[in-house]
């Protein structure tokens, strides 16, 4: 009976011991497309987060106060559908008490989610494209990249002077949030250039074959085809549908990233020349070893807007240290201003800005490159800032 | 204008015999067994990834690669009717329940496998054919050959063979072709794997077209539900029709009128199809 107790008085102290010692976990929620068209920007936020949620436990953890916590990352899948990003933002923040997500990545889904974030009080970092995504009226929304409406003017300007034949204009775009918005600001930044607009088509993001809508534009006889923010896979379609149906002009991409994805479905041949945004520099090592995390982690290619999502991981850490508290997301919203600005893992300075395009100081203004497709390869030309 | 209409014919009948393709392979497993077959995009998935993996990542020749792919879904279906569609023929509601659960198994199966991604396949022919003022890529032409010459084959099977005659016994009578010593579970299981046969060769034929991943078979499988319903549940001839007319008829909206008008033409033509001539346009009035 004595050994008993003995053992079992024992257990407790052990017990009560290790709990002592025990981290206190800080959950963090990822929602983004994760299957389906646009998924490698889904994965590229859930990969960044992780990552750097990684390196931060591997460290000990991340000190806020006196108490130090493990950081969790609980992804979730939206499908490129506001429904579905619904569903995804009420499960993390009512089960999962999740106070701190970043996502949506889609547009339509940031902009179904901006009440709940706004009513919870949730932080949310998305990566939206839409103008929209950023309101005063919800202050606890901010964005993890600059945007088209940041980089495409720089764009176009580069494009006038770089590519001075071209002179007419056709664009195209998913027919939903972020392509109205992509659409809208792109043949306003043509015009204002001086190129004519000569086609503008949407498509719905289920589509494979662009062949009757290329159709109808090359009829048009555009010198320059602007794939928006068309997913990578679908861009790369596009790119080499058209260019079968001997479509010689040049091909630009000022919206979503993702040059590799559009070599591997346009073909290197086809996908040679084509301009795209890019948000890094993909020589640069740090690139380079995040790219080689990413394969290990997933035993996928690493789109180039994870280095975005694993910068913004850190910037809600440093944020969330400088305001010293993991539940007061007001506090933490206002210490945004204290994490930022500081250095991009590729090296580049991120500042705090948007008030003057969205009224509200919420956005990550990032780095942004040129890069062109050269032998199945991509290559940054220049800066868009 | 000419121009115009030319290309838009070419692109729709390159479109309407994928989906010829598709249709006649579903409605053969409706027609026959009375199962409307929801995992039929999935086998197309399958068709499409194993021709990826053998021309791409082991380097075999397209043909021998997609003739294999062929046969390997092809033995997929016997399997999946000898195991489990023969377990509820009969039952038309259950046949469904266990076709989709197939479906959400083989694509999980694909993203497991292979993840989200989307990847390419090596692509068998390059370049492009002028048709008078319409161009045509090389590798549609390839595809809408294909599917010709394997339409032909189906047609001359069914038709001209004691295999096709015991099959549309089956068909129209189970219990009267049993009385005259045809095995109608041993015809089950070649229609079945005939119709998924014919998917993996549509999913084959269009990998190097597209690109490849595991959700790749939703859209298809749709556009083959929409032509079986134009064409006649369990009618070949209506898959057919039905088939090249959804091609053009979708060609011509999305050129003119952009993919959201298209696909709203579709539907819309399903519906008219449904009120107005319920057994569609060549099936027959049960």
């Amino acid at each position: 009976m004595r050994f008993m107790s003995l053992v079992t008085g024992t257990a407790i102290a052990l017990a009560g011991l290790s709990s002592a010692f025990a981290q206190d976990t800080l959950k963090m929620g990822v929602i983004g497309p994760m299957t389906g068209p646009g998924a490698q920007w889904g994965l590229a936020a859930a990969g960044g987060v992780q990552i750097a949620a990684k390196e931060v436990n591997d460290k000990g953890g991340l000190k806020v106060g006196d108490k130090t916590y493990r950081i969790e990352v609980v992804p979730y899948d939206e499908q490129y559908k506001a429904s579905v990003a619904i569903s995804a933002m009420q499960r993390l923040v009512n089960q999962d008490g999740i106070k701190f997500v970043f996502g949506p990545v889609s547009s339509a889904g940031t902009l179904a989610v901006m009440d709940i974030s706004r009513d919870t009080k949730t932080i949310g970092i998305t990566g939206a494209y839409s103008s929209k995504a950023l309101d005063p009226s919800n202050p606890y929304m901010f964005r993890v990249y600059s945007v088209a409406s940041d980089f495409a003017e720089p764009m176009v300007k580069w494009l006038k002077k770089n590519v001075p034949t071209a002179t007419r204009v056709a664009i195209v775009n998913p027919n939903d949030e972020t392509g109205w918005d992509s659409d809208k600001l792109l043949t306003e930044l043509y015009k204002k250039y001086g190129y004519m607009v000569v086609a503008k088509e949407l498509y719905e993001r289920s589509v494979r074959d662009y062949i009757p809508i290329l159709t109808k534009i090359l009829a048009e006889k555009p010198d320059l085809l602007d794939v928006g923010t068309a997913p990578p896979a679908s861009a790369g379609l596009i790119v080499r549908q058209a260019r079968e149906l001997g479509y010689k002009g040049h091909i630009v991409k000022i919206g979503g990233s993702g040059p590799r994805q559009i070599i591997e479905a346009a073909g290197k041949d086809a996908a040679e020349g084509v301009i795209n945004y890019i948000p890094a520099d993909e020589q640069n090592p740090a690139y380079q070893r995040l790219a080689a995390d990413f394969k290990t982690m997933t035993g996928n290619e690493m789109n180039p807007l994870l280095v975005n999502w694993y910068d913004g991981a850190y910037i809600l850490m440093a944020a969330i240290q400088a305001a010293g508290t993991v539940t007061d997301t007001d506090k933490v919203r206002q210490a945004f201003a204290k994490a930022l600005p500081r250095k991009s893992v590729l090296g580049g300075t991120i500042e705090l800005g948007g008030k003057n395009l969205y009224g509200i100081d919420n956005a990550f203004l990032t780095t942004n490159y040129i890069g062109v497709i050269k032998h199945g390869d991509v290559v940054a030309v220049g800066t868009a800032d | 204008m000419l121009a115009l209409t030319l290309q838009i014919v070419l692109n729709g009948l390159t479109t309407g015999l994928v989906y010829v393709l598709m249709a006649l392979g579903f409605t053969l497993i409706f027609g026959i067994m009375r199962v409307v077959n929801f995992a039929h995009g999935e086998l197309y998935m399958v068709g499409a990834f194993a021709v990826t993996v053998l021309s791409g990542k082991l380097s075999w020749p397209y043909v021998p690669a997609a003739v294999c792919s062929v046969i390997l879904v092809g033995v997929l279906g016997s399997l999946l009717e000898r195991f489990l569609f023969r377990r509820v023929i009969g039952n038309e509601f259950n046949c469904m329940i266990l076709a989709l659960a197939v479906s959400i198994c083989l694509q999980s199966l694909g993203l497991i496998i292979f993840g989200p991604d989307e990847i390419g396949a090596p692509r068998p022919v390059t370049g492009v054919f002028h048709f008078g003022s319409g161009v045509i890529p090389a590798d549609r032409v390839f595809v809408g050959v294909m599917a010709i010459l394997l339409l032909v084959a189906f047609y001359f099977f069914l038709n001209k063979t004691h295999f096709g005659l015991m099959m549309r016994a089956v068909a129209q009578d189970p219990e009267v072709a049993a009385l005259h010593g045809i095995r109608p579970k041993r015809v089950h299981t070649a229609a079945f794997a005939i119709g998924s046969l014919l998917a993996g060769a549509a999913g084959a034929l269009m990998a190097p077209i597209y690109t490849v991943f595991p959700y790749m078979g939703e859209l298809p499988m749709m556009k083959a539900f929409i032509v079986v319903v134009l064409g006649g549940l369990g009618s070949l001839s209506g898959a057919v029709v039905g088939g090249l007319l959804l091609g053009i008829v979708e060609s011509g909206f999305a050129t003119m009128l952009g993919s959201t008008a298209a696909a709203l033409v579709a539907f819309a033509v399903v519906v008219a199809t449904i009120t107005i001539r319920p057994e569609g346009l060549m099936g027959r009035r049960s």
